[in-house]
């Protein structure tokens, strides 16, 4: 068994790290951390003494951040668990963009976990 | 999905001379003729538009709608041309650009009315947009590694030269027929030739090895570079386009969504802005409209057309002194002093049309700072926008980015040129170049204020300085 951890870009990112991690030591499992930001992933976010793999996304299939977390999901039978950082978007920003956390909690087949930046 | 993003680098063989190097060769060949093409249909209504507007009773909205619609066809076709040569493949793409731009231009030869011409040219324009998407990148991917800079660099010199070719043409043929106003179509329909030989050259020339690879056509790839190299180098470069492909692939990472992320936003709007600022000198005003131009400075019909040349011969001198400049020197510095010397050049011109009464000492000045005004625009702020665009976008979002300021840019390029004729016609040259200075001042401000050194810089260091991150 798997957690699973969606990275955003954003603040709201490491907070979603720390409990992704928190949450695999509790559960006793590995980690799989997929980044959905566009830059490497700070890899001092996560600690020595978890069996973590990091997925980046890349390519036109990866193009749709929601999509590349489900896709994910599909691809690992295992991952039992997901942990997604959110914050409060403007409707606006909702409108133009979509939102991939609202998504996520709607589409995801397994359980989510919802972590909120410090405020 | 990858563990492992970005490419290494690989040692290759020399590519020594063979069989395959004449083949090789038609790359240029092909090269010659798509930069070639895209320059003269967009140089030719210099010199036809005079002709053309009285032939088909044009106005100066009309001349304005007709020059420009080629440019926002180009927009289209540069956008829709990329994800085409994504889809169907590059070689697959530019036979069919040779067709379209043969229909286009014969369409523009025969039209009976603005209206039909108007059509044609924005047919064109999406033939001029597609190979611009399309020639570069199929030369890029076919060129070996160590000649690779030096076939995309002679692409841009072959545009510039494309539009000094239509400027001289156009002066021959107007000298030669001078009475008759069809003449335009004349000056139009060699354009056929370029787009025959163009799709002649490229029949003879393989699919791209890199697109093939990014399809998992790998043994047709090695097909393909067994062809165009030694055999030995053909094996070895195998695994260069295979991590090439993989790097390309992630380019293509960003999408819509991520245009949520502040600090991409903020980098997009830099590319935008020097596209757009690159545009608002006017240079495409001089490139489409300086017979026009120099007409209403006081020259005759037949030597505005003559002196016109002048300008297409500085744009290529420009850009070959552009070229050598622009790894030389900051890229902010050489901005600087561009937009510092286009904007004098900008209040030269209309103080020249200002203050001066009409004679040939007024037109011969407007003539001499128009054409410094060129010769400095291609030597600074033209060639190095493209180079920017090419260096400041990190690798995930740089094909979203690069397609947002290119649209961007061409739509610039389409505004000036709608615009031009018409706010000529109606304030006067002076006032149309105090209006450039103007841009061009709100330019150096920009890039002042916003545009980070792209020069000897990592793109990780970029990536830091623009997410708040000190470097």
């Amino acid at each position: 068994m798997t957690v699973l951890v969606a990275v955003p870009e954003g603040r709201e990112g490491p907070p979603a790290v720390a409990a992704g991690v928190a949450e695999a030591r509790m559960l006793g499992t590995d980690l799989v951390v997929l980044n959905m930001t566009l830059s490497p992933l700070d890899g001092s976010l996560l600690p020595d003494d978890l069996k973590t793999t990091v997925v980046e996304r890349s390519g036109p299939g990866d193009r749709d951040p929601a999509e590349a977390v489900l896709d994910e999901i599909a691809d690992r039978p295992d991952v039992e668990r997901l942990v997604i950082g959110m914050r409060r978007r403007t409707p606006v920003g909702k409108a133009l963009l979509g939102s991939v956390s609202q998504r996520l909690l709607l589409e995801s087949p397994i359980p989510v976990l919802a972590v909120k930046p410090p405020a | 999905m990858t563990t492992h993003p970005g490419a290494h680098h690989v040692a290759l063989p020399a590519d020594t001379p063979g069989p395959h190097s004449r083949r090789l060769g038609l790359v240029a060949v092909v090269a010659t003729f798509g930069g070639l093409l895209f320059g003269y249909d967009t140089g030719v209504i210099n010199g036809a538009l005079e002709p053309l507007s009285r032939d088909l009773g044009l106005n100066s909205f009309t001349e304005g709608f007709v020059v420009s619609i080629l440019i926002f066809g180009a927009a289209i076709g540069a956008l829709v041309g990329g994800r085409l040569s994504d889809r169907r493949g590059r070689r697959h793409n530019i036979l069919m650009l040779a067709v379209i731009f043969a229909v286009g231009t014969l369409g523009c030869v025969l039209a009976p009315t603005w209206q039909v011409l108007a059509v044609f040219r924005f047919v064109l324009g999406l033939a001029v947009g597609g190979a611009s998407a399309t020639v570069p990148v199929y030369l890029a991917e076919v060129a070996p590694t160590e000649r690779r800079g030096g076939i995309v660099t002679r692409n841009e010199v072959m545009i510039v030269s494309g539009q000094f070719a239509a400027f001289v043409i156009n002066a021959i043929i107007y000298n030669i027929w001078s009475g008759w106003d069809g003449i335009w179509r004349v000056m139009l329909v060699i354009a056929v030739l370029p787009a025959i030989a163009l799709f002649v050259g490229m029949l003879r020339m393989p699919e791209s090895p890199r697109w093939l690879v990014s399809q998992g056509r790998d043994d047709e790839a090695l097909g393909v570079l067994k062809q165009i190299r030694s055999p030995e180098r053909a094996v070895a470069e195998m695994d260069e386009v295979r991590a090439l492909a993989a790097e390309e692939a992630a380019t293509k990472t960003a999408g819509p969504t991520d245009l949520g992320v502040k600090w991409v936003r903020r980098l997009i709007f830099i590319g935008a802005g020097l596209g757009i600022f690159q545009q608002f000198t006017g240079i495409n005003s001089i490139m489409y409209y300086g017979t026009q131009l120099l007409e209403s400075a006081g020259f005759s019909a037949n030597a505005a057309v003559i002196a016109n040349t002048l300008n297409g011969l500085f744009s290529v001198l420009g850009i070959l002194v552009g070229l050598t400049l622009m790894n030389r020197i900051d890229r902010r510095t050489l901005l600087l002093a561009g937009f510092t010397l286009t904007t004098t050049f900008h209040l030269l011109v209309g103080l020249s049309a200002y203050l001066l009464p009409d004679g040939p000492a007024k037109s011969y000045l407007v003539l001499v700072f128009v054409i410094l005004f060129v010769f400095s625009m291609q030597g600074t702020i033209g060639p190095l926008v493209w180079l920017i665009l090419s260096e400041i976008f990190p690798l995930k979002i740089r094909s979203l980015a690069i397609g947002i300021c290119v649209l961007v840019l061409w739509l610039a390029n389409a505004v000036v040129s709608l615009l031009f004729p018409i706010v000529r016609e109606a304030t006067g040259i002076a006032n149309t170049f105090f209006g450039f200075a103007v841009l061009g001042v709100i330019a150096l401000v920009f890039v002042y204020k916003c545009v980070p050194e792209t020069r000897n810089r990592s793109l990780e260091e970029l990536e830091d300085e623009f997410r708040g991150v000190p470097a």
